[in-house]
């Protein structure tokens, strides 16, 4: 964990408030692990007053890093908006990441929305490895221009399943369901293939997968976001409730987290101990 | 307050910001506040621990604590609200795990302490000041008094004054007491402090608050209320500081709200501050508490002053 400075490079928009940071100057993000993320901050003065945890969604050589990022509150509608040259500071890489892609393992990647970048990474760290056809992207949001980046998804040999809530573009519906599908199908196709879930995006979305994923006793790991100042495990404003301890921190102790160590809500509309 | 040798903060003759503060020698004036800093350890590659006159750990109580339920913090206008229920490793945690490090950190510690009766405020400051490699104690008085209903001890200066005379008869290391600012009249609570014999007062601990969320209809904390800190309450601060100097109670003041920058510091000083700590800062810039200090320096060198005491209190009104 470095705490620097890197300049915008590049700030490509992608449409509906998407858009791609390409910084430069940050040779001390070489080496971080897919999920892993920094805090960033540009030179706003004192409002917007706190960093921005922002999750990596590609490390090159040469300092260069790759931020996707969605403009929804003041911090990233300045980012949006920043020209090239612009210099932000940056304290990463933080937190511990997904774990590594495996030959004896199919990762299932659940995108939703803007929680995609770290399964993107996690992709391109297993194609670097040879082992894209260990991983399946399942990527949904609410309409097509909520889906981005699949020309360079397919680019990494993925074939993305896709969802959309209004379904123009791909299967209607939520990701959830699409998760459930393709889990349906790997079970009957290949039923000894060890399957594991990665996940990141709305907080719903994420319990939804977790909830998912225990019946069928799929180690599923969820990359949670939470509202934090620090990053570093300081001002501990990022509690998650856990089964092991009261709580965990999404900085310091996630951002990926184990469903099965957290304390996932039940479903909308059922009550706990499933009572109807 | 006992002046400190004057001691050059760099070596090439530059102005002194050696201070005794609170029966401390500091060699700089600037500390790291309670709640920001988390146990010194987290910061140490991130700015050299040395180069500051001082940190404060987290509130330590007898047991260890798991705080409030989420969400915890909310940013606002120049500023954060934090809800974060004082959890810390407790008191045996502490010696255990964090102390060690701080043993080694080359810079003063003090431990902020806390307890939720006036026994657990006795029993966790007589320990905590029996430890090796404690400078100092500042206790937390914004803590909910369970016997009293769970009004801040903070708040009343009877009860304050009563609570710091019972931690001074078992602490003998040096005893500083961080004010609430959520008080009619900041100088009764100072004057309880002096009069109990508090080495210094810290001013201020954060300033009760809350935000809505207009779209939801619901708190953004999940207690509702959390504490207001960042640049916002800088002026608030600021006038407290000044409130507690000019009443001539003879009781130094570290001064603490919104500092971002050598400036900060000194308008503080000015105010009556012999020592300040920064907060909320450290989250937005880890490295700033070492920026502070060669800024302030960097208004001495700048304004003739060669030692920092020249501007301690040195408002012109």
């Amino acid at each position: 964990m470095r705490y620097f400075d890197a300049r915008i490079i590049e700030n490509r928009a992608l449409g509906n408030g998407y858009f791609v940071l390409r910084l430069g100057g940050c040779e001390s993000l070489a080496g971080s692990r897919p999920g892993q993320f920094m805090m960033l901050r540009g030179d706003w003065g004192r409002d917007p007053l706190l960093p921005r945890p922002m999750s990596l969604l590609s490390v090159a050589p040469e300092g260069r890093a790759d931020l996707l990022a969605r403009a929804v509150g003041q911090g990233t509608r300045l980012l949006e908006s920043a020209l090239p040259g612009t210099r932000v500071s940056i304290l990463g890489p933080l937190g511990n990441g997904f774990p590594e892609p495996t030959q004896a393992t199919l990762d299932l990647l659940v995108a939703g929305g803007v929680g995609m970048p770290p399964l993107f990474m996690q992709a391109e760290h297993a194609a670097h490895r040879g082992l894209i056809d260990r991983c399946e992207m399942i990527y949904g949001g609410r309409t097509a221009r909520d889906l981005v980046l699949l020309a360079e998804m397919r680019g990494l040999g993925l074939a993305p399943c896709l969802a959309t809530e209004d379904g123009s573009v791909g299967r209607r519906g939520r990701v959830t369901a699409a998760l459930e599908a393709r889990i349906e199908h790997h079970r009957a196709a290949t039923p000894d293939r060890r399957l594991r879930i990665m996940a990141c995006g709305p907080r719903e979305m994420l319990w939804a997968v977790a909830r998912i994923a225990e019946p069928h006793a799929i180690e599923c790991y969820l990359s949670v976001e939470e509202q934090m100042a620090c990053g570093i495990g300081v001002c501990l404003g990022c509690a998650m409730p856990a089964r092991s301890r009261p709580f965990r921190y999404a900085c310091s102790d996630g951002p990926v987290f184990l469903a099965s160590d957290l304390v996932i809500p039940p479903a909308p509309g059922q009550v706990a101990g499933g009572a109807p | 307050m006992t002046p400190a040798p004057a001691m050059p903060a760099s070596g090439n003759g530059g102005p002194s910001l050696a201070i005794r503060c609170g029966g401390i020698d500091f060699h700089n004036p600037v500390l790291t506040a309670s709640g920001t800093f988390g146990y010194g350890k987290e910061f140490a590659g991130l700015l050299p621990l040395a180069s500051l006159g001082g940190l404060v750990t987290k509130g330590i109580s007898p047991n260890p604590r798991f705080g409030n339920p989420a969400p915890r913090i909310c940013e606002t206008a120049a500023g954060m609200l934090n809800s974060i229920g004082l959890e810390n490793v407790g008191l045996e945690g502490f010696a255990a795990e964090k102390l060690p490090f701080l043993r080694t950190c080359g810079t003063k510690v003090l431990v902020n302490f806390f307890g939720t009766t006036f026994d657990e405020y006795v029993e966790c400051g007589q320990r905590l000041g029996q430890l090796e490699g404690v400078d100092g104690l500042e206790m937390n008085v914004s803590c909910p008094n369970i016997k009293a209903g769970g009004i801040e001890f903070g708040r009343d200066p009877r009860v304050l004054g009563e609570l710091v005379r019972a931690c001074r008869n078992v602490i003998a290391k040096p005893l500083w007491v961080k004010l609430t600012p959520n008080t009619s009249d900041i100088v009764l609570l100072a004057r309880a402090c002096a009069e109990n014999g508090a080495d210094a007062v810290s001013v201020i601990n954060t300033i009760g608050g809350m935000a809505i969320d207009a779209h939801t209809r619901r708190p953004r904390l999940a207690t509702v209320f959390g504490g207001l800190s960042g640049p916002a309450i800088k002026p608030v601060a600021l006038r407290m500081v000044y409130q507690i100097h000019r009443a001539g109670l003879g009781i130094p003041i570290c001064g603490i709200g919104g500092i971002q920058s050598g400036i900060d510091a000194v308008e503080f000083f000015l105010a009556g501050a012999s020592t300040v700590q920064v907060g909320t800062q450290n989250f937005i810039d880890p490295a700033s508490s070492e920026r502070v200090v060669r800024e302030v320096e960097d208004f001495c060198r700048a304004n003739g002053v060669t030692d920092l005491r020249e501007i301690v209190g040195g408002l012109v009104v």
